[in-house]
């Protein structure tokens, strides 16, 4: 196990992903580093992980797929201690959940984050971690540009 | 209200140890043999088998309710698997009720049964392989962290409250010679405050620790349980559930669960208020699960868990007895989660020995099944109890 005061990026965890059909557009967003989220156009809402239909309105056809920035603020996180088995020797890293400023919450990893930096409320932008099949795999970085937060 | 004709004749339980080395088949034939003997009913008599999903031991076998019939030579009209989660066994009392009252059947044996760390045959087909796992989201343990650490952004949150929780439900598997013998020794606050983190602020002592074991119970409608002479019963007189709280909307508060449905339903339809509760037997997957349980029910407002755990015994002789038998998580997360149930069962037959309670006039007991993506659970159960009069 690692120092707890920092936290690692897990980009040599050796993940297996187990891709859905219907989530296929963002993937694909995903090659070009864009992040394309589902959108349920008779409600004006967001919605993620991708579902087979509008979940406020039960039908595919109100879903239509946009590209969002991505940025938004930390609403929760945990520091895994203990990993997943794909992650052991990745531990301490941090598993948070992003508000997007579209109104949206969506879990990933934080990179090039301190432990001291990170906390709820906290201002953070997409970053992505190439993957093997030339998809990338969305991840946060704190937005420094953002300024102290 | 139908469920309200019907009664919990006998329950049964095998000893609950880290890794059984029986076959969960074997430990079905225990229960069942135990209750036999309980109520003096014949075999052939049973015509409803009920068993519980939650068991990672028959997850995989899509035929496992009708399999355990034929290994244990139930000849049923009604034949069952109910699939909640965690609230699978309250869930299970709520079916077996109505098939009853229905007419499906007269005598049902519910069956709690799991040998997850013997034998787990678990596949699971959701999100988590594309958006959680991805993420090295560590199961149960990571999910309750992010819900824990937004509660304490929230509202604030004493540790040392959970760490109330931990040692009062420790102290109550202490008494209870069915607990895995592993969690049978006393702890403190301090050895919560101290035990490793897990997944950040999950320490280890907020867990459950899966081990095997079995549980069971006998219902039968109350006149039948009249004229057989089993006057020693328990009728569950309320039953709620609610599934996917909230999951029509987008952003929501993720402090607040099913259970504030679920509890108002079903102390409305009990006809009793929180203030009316005599003991509480509430689903413990994570220390913080009973504290928003409490919230959610309305013992307490939003917030003030902490607060209302410091200003209340919950010992089993306490002004709120709480999971007498030890929780899930002094006990060990065995027989489908059952064990709560069972536990008040228990209480209002006037069998818990050393822990028994003095105020037997009702139970609450609770279920959580299934966590979903970054918010708290995916079902919440509340049923009321009371001893037969």
């Amino acid at each position: 196990m690692g120092d707890v005061s920092k936290l690692n990026d897990t980009a040599g965890a050796k993940r297996v992903i187990r891709r859905h059909g219907f989530a296929k557009p963002f993937w694909e967003g995903t090659r070009e580093k864009k992040l394309v989220i589902q959108y349920c156009r008779a409600t004006g809402k967001y919605q993620h992980f991708p579902r087979p239909v509008s979940i406020y309105t039960g039908r595919s056809s109100d879903i239509e797929w946009r590209e969002v920035s991505g940025r938004g603020e930390v609403f929760s996180y945990s520091i895994a201690r203990r990993g997943h088995p794909a992650f052991r020797g990745q531990e301490p890293y941090a598993v948070v959940i992003v508000t997007l400023d579209v109104g949206v919450n969506v879990i990933a990893n934080i990179m090039n984050c301190t432990r001291d930096e990170l906390r709820i409320g906290m201002r953070v932008g997409p970053c992505w971690l190439p993957l093997e099949d030339g998809t990338n795999l969305l991840m946060f970085e704190p937005d420094r540009a953002a300024g102290v937060n | 209200m139908s469920l309200r004709d019907s009664a919990i004749v006998a329950y049964a339980e095998t000893k609950v140890v880290e890794k059984s080395d029986r076959d969960i088949f074997e430990l079905d034939g225990e229960i069942l043999e135990s209750l036999l003997n309980k109520t003096g009913i014949e075999k052939s008599e049973i015509d409803a088998l009920v068993v519980s999903g939650l068991t990672r031991t028959g997850a995989g076998n899509v035929f496992w309710a009708q399999t355990t019939a034929d290994e244990l030579g139930l000849e049923v009209d009604f034949c069952e698997q109910v699939h909640i989660g965690g609230c699978s066994a309250t869930g299970a009392v709520a079916r077996a009720a109505a098939a009853i009252d229905a007419g499906l059947c007269a005598t049902a044996f519910l069956l709690f049964a799991d040998t997850p760390v013997k034998e787990d045959n678990r596949r699971e087909r959701d999100f988590r392989g594309e958006w959680t796992d991805t993420y090295g989201l560590m199961g149960p343990p990571g999910s309750f962290g992010l819900l824990t650490r937004r509660y304490e952004h929230q509202y604030g949150l004493d540790y040392e409250m959970l760490g109330k929780l931990a040692v009062t439900q420790r102290n109550h598997a202490l008494l209870n010679d069915k607990a895995c013998e592993k969690l049978r020794k006393p702890i403190t606050v301090s050895d919560y405050i101290n035990s490793r983190m897990i997944a950040e602020p999950i320490r280890l002592l907020d867990c459950v620790m899966p081990c095997d074991g079995a549980t069971g119970l006998i219902m039968m409608s109350r006149k039948r349980a009249k004229e057989k002479g089993l006057s020693n019963c328990v009728i569950p007189i309320s039953y709620a559930e609610r599934t996917n709280y909230r999951g029509g909307e987008g952003m929501v508060d993720i402090t607040w669960s099913g259970h504030e449905a679920a509890g108002q339903h079903a102390l409305k339809q009990a006809g009793i208020t929180l203030k009316d509760v005599a003991s509480f037997h509430p689903y413990d997957d994570f220390l913080i699960a009973i504290m928003l349980q409490f919230e959610n029910l309305g013992f307490c407002k939003h917030g003030e868990g902490s607060q209302f755990i410091r200003d209340n015994d919950l010992s089993f002789n306490g002004n709120l007895p709480l999971n007498t038998g030890g929780g899930l998580i002094s006990t060990g997360q065995a027989a489908c989660s059952s064990h709560n149930l069972v536990e008040a069962v228990r209480q209002l037959m006037g069998e818990g020995g050393a822990r028994q309670v003095k105020d037997t006039r009702n139970a609450l007991v609770t279920g959580i099944g299934w966590i979903n993506y970054g918010r708290n659970w995916g079902s919440s159960s509340v049923m009321v109890l009371v001893p037969n009069e």
